[in-house]
Formats: C-alpha cells, sequence, structure tokens
C-alpha cells in the first residue's frame, strides 16, 4: 500500500497500463503463434490444414447450446469490461472538498479550489519560489496536497524546505484544522525568471 | 507515453466493448432466428473465407506479424509509461518530494556551462546517471574532465537526492584530434 503523500505525486495510470500490456502481451502471442503454426513447427500436416479447423467446426456443432452460451456470455463480459475501462480512463481525477464542521444546520464546506489558491500564494510568497501550483486529490476522507513549486537558480533546497515546512504546510495544516495533510511536493529546479513578453 | 497509454487504453477499452456487443448480439440473433441471415456482421462468408485458407498462406502469415507486431507495441508502450522522476529525501513523515530529470540536467549544465572555457554542454539526466557532454576549444578533455566531474559532484552533493546517480563526463576538443 502506498502512502498517501507517494499516491498523490501524481494520478495512477496502473490500471491502464496494465491492461494496455496484458492486451499487447495476448497480440503478441498470438500472433506468434500463428507463425509458429503457419512454419510447420506443430506438425507439418496443421501447417496446411485450413484456419477454420472442420474438427473445431464439428466439436462446436455438437455442443451448440454451450457453445452459443459461452459466447453469449463472453461477449456481454467483453463488453462490460470495455466500458469499465473506457469509464475509467476518462474519469477526471477527484479533487475533494473539504469539511471542516460535518453539523447539520451550520456546516462548514471548503472547496478543494480555494484551499489550492490559498496555499499556492502562501507559498509563491517563499524566498527562492519563483512560481508554484497546489492541487487537493485523494479521497475526501484522507484529503492530500500536491503542491508543485518552481524554484530561482541557485535557491539552496534545503532553506526553501525548512520554509515550506514550517510556515506554509504548518499553516495550512492549522488554518484546515487537520492534524497531518499527506503532501506530495514536485520540485522544479533552476528556472529562470519568466520574462513576460509585452 | 503517459497521455499516450491513457488514449490506448480508452480505444482498446471502446473496441473491446464494441467486439463483446456484436458477439452477444449475433450469436443470439442467429440462435432466434437461425433462417434470417446475420444482423450486423456477415459473418457466414468470414466463415466461409477462413475455411479456405491454410495456416501457411501468405494472408495468415502477414495477419500475424502485423497482431505480433501491434502487440509487441501496445507492450512497450504500456512499460515505458512509468513516472521518470528522481526521488529527494523526505523533509518530513508524510511529506515526498520528488523532481524531474529535466531540472537536475538544467542545474547541471547550468553550472558546468559557468565553468571556464567551457563553450557548451548537454547534459541528460536520470536518477540513476548523469551524462554530461561539454566541448571546450582551449583545455583538452585530460585537463577539463576531472574539473568539470568535481563541479558536478559537488553539485549533486548540494541536492538531498535519496540515492547519487553516476557521473560521467566527456569533453570534445579539438586539442584532442592533433
Amino acid at each position: 500500500m502506498k502512502s498517501p503523500s507517494v499516491a498523490a505525486l501524481a494520478r495512477s495510470y496502473r490500471a491502464e497500463r496494465v491492461v494496455t500490456a496484458l492486451i499487447g502481451l495476448l497480440a503478441l502471442l498470438a500472433g506468434a503463434t500463428a507463425l509458429v503454426v503457419g512454419q510447420g513447427w506443430l506438425g507439418s500436416f496443421r501447417a496446411v490444414r485450413p484456419v477454420l479447423d472442420p474438427i473445431a467446426l464439428d466439436t462446436l456443432g455438437n455442443w451448440q447450446t454451450h457453445a452459443r452460451v459461452g459466447a453469449i456470455v463472453l461477449g456481454v463480459l467483453l463488453l462490460v469490461l470495455g466500458l469499465l475501462l473506457a469509464a475509467r480512463t476518462l474519469r477526471p481525477e477527484r479533487h475533494p472538498d473539504l469539511a471542516l464542521d460535518r453539523s447539520v444546520g451550520s456546516g462548514l464546506v471548503v472547496t478543494a479550489s480555494a484551499i489550492a489558491e490559498a496555499i499556492a500564494v502562501d507559498a509563491e510568497q517563499v524566498d527562492g519560489v519563483s512560481r508554484a501550483r497546489a492541487t487537493v486529490v485523494g479521497d475526501p476522507e484522507e484529503p492530500a496536497l500536491r503542491l508543485s513549486v518552481w524554484l530561482h537558480e541557485g535557491t539552496r533546497l534545503k532553506d526553501v524546505w525548512r520554509e515550506l515546512d514550517g510556515s506554509v504546510l504548518t499553516r495550512a495544516r492549522e488554518s484546515l484544522g487537520v492534524d497531518t495533510l499527506p503532501t506530495a511536493v514536485r520540485v522544479e529546479l533552476g528556472t529562470a525568471e519568466r520574462q513576460r513578453v509585452r | 507515453m503517459r497521455v499516450f497509454v491513457r488514449i490506448l487504453s480508452l480505444l482498446l477499452g471502446l473496441a473491446l466493448a464494441a467486439a463483446g456487443a456484436l458477439l452477444a448480439l449475433e450469436v443470439g440473433w442467429t440462435w432466434a432466428r437461425p433462417v434470417d441471415g446475420p444482423l450486423l456482421v456477415p459473418w457466414p462468408a468470414w466463415r466461409d473465407r477462413l475455411a479456405g485458407l491454410t495456416w501457411q498462406d501468405t494472408e495468415v502469415r502477414v495477419t500475424a506479424w502485423v497482431v505480433a507486431g501491434a502487440g509487441l507495441v501496445l507492450l512497450l508502450v504500456a512499460l515505458t509509461a512509468r513516472r521518470k522522476d528522481v526521488e529527494l529525501l523526505d523533509p518530513t513523515p508524510g511529506v515526498t518530494v520528488r523532481t524531474s530529470p529535466r531540472s537536475l540536467a538544467r542545474i547541471v549544465g547550468t553550472r558546468v556551462r559557468a565553468e571556464e572555457n567551457v563553450s557548451g554542454a548537454s547534459v541528460t539526466a536520470t536518477a540513476r546517471k548523469v551524462r554530461v557532454r561539454a566541448s571546450s576549444g582551449l583545455e583538452s578533455e585530460e585537463q577539463l574532465r576531472p574539473r568539470l566531474q568535481e563541479v558536478v559532484r559537488t553539485t549533486l552533493e548540494d541536492l538531498p537526492l535519496t540515492r547519487r546517480p553516476r557521473v560521467s563526463v566527456v569533453v570534445d576538443s579539438p586539442r584532442d584530434r592533433s
């Protein structure tokens, strides 16, 4: 199990990668098997038999009901799995709002973008930080923070750390009233001052 | 590559769903009305075509090569879509810090170019290895290399990296070609 701060680093593509790799592996094996059969390495007689083998067709014909039910079940299964995969890929990343007070009638919710904006502005005040961007990610029960900071050239990383952790993150925790706020920081080092052309 | 995997998995998901729906639909249709012929896919024609082909035919072999090649491409794309972040030490528990290989290369490159007698440098960096290729018109590789190696080493030591990347420096100098 990844720790929440590691999980907050970036959106996970594990499911997409695993499925793509599995389908790729299956296609590779299928193609390779067809080539091996065609070469005659699994018997020279098999290589000259039709692709749609009459023996296989006979077997399917003998078990017609089973084959039909099996094909329909397989088709429905593929349909559901394919739609789930597509939906998962298209789903946007969650940015949970933070509920400070859950009592009915006087509930108080801070939206994810408000938290993110406040923390980013705060982080940009730190010496050596040229730009900062914050995002709230993760479960609503266990929100985490993703903070990207762009540092000026020649900034000492350790000084930035001390200030980020000592003031920015502490302030964020205090104002949100949470004991821990898992945080993933992405640092871009040595970025020059952006020069705007007007 | 990561965006590419996402697009690919979306397309694969939609293709799987479409194939599954057609399979279930055709089998169900033929089961219910055996005499009406196929619904959407002309599968009897495909069946007759496949029955006429043997495993040795060129068409079958070309298709097999194409399928195997496409599978290999999918596999490689999925395997190379890792995150290539460089790990930095956690300042406190609950805080994880990463930087990009590009940042590492950028600061190493700035330091190397700031050295005397270096006319240009290109740097490629990963979490494991930093490669520097510097060019110099005035100093030979033997003179410049130890100095640059030291510069790169101290630059990397200033960063709280969890693992020190190996450093390789190559100097391109016309003085070595005499």
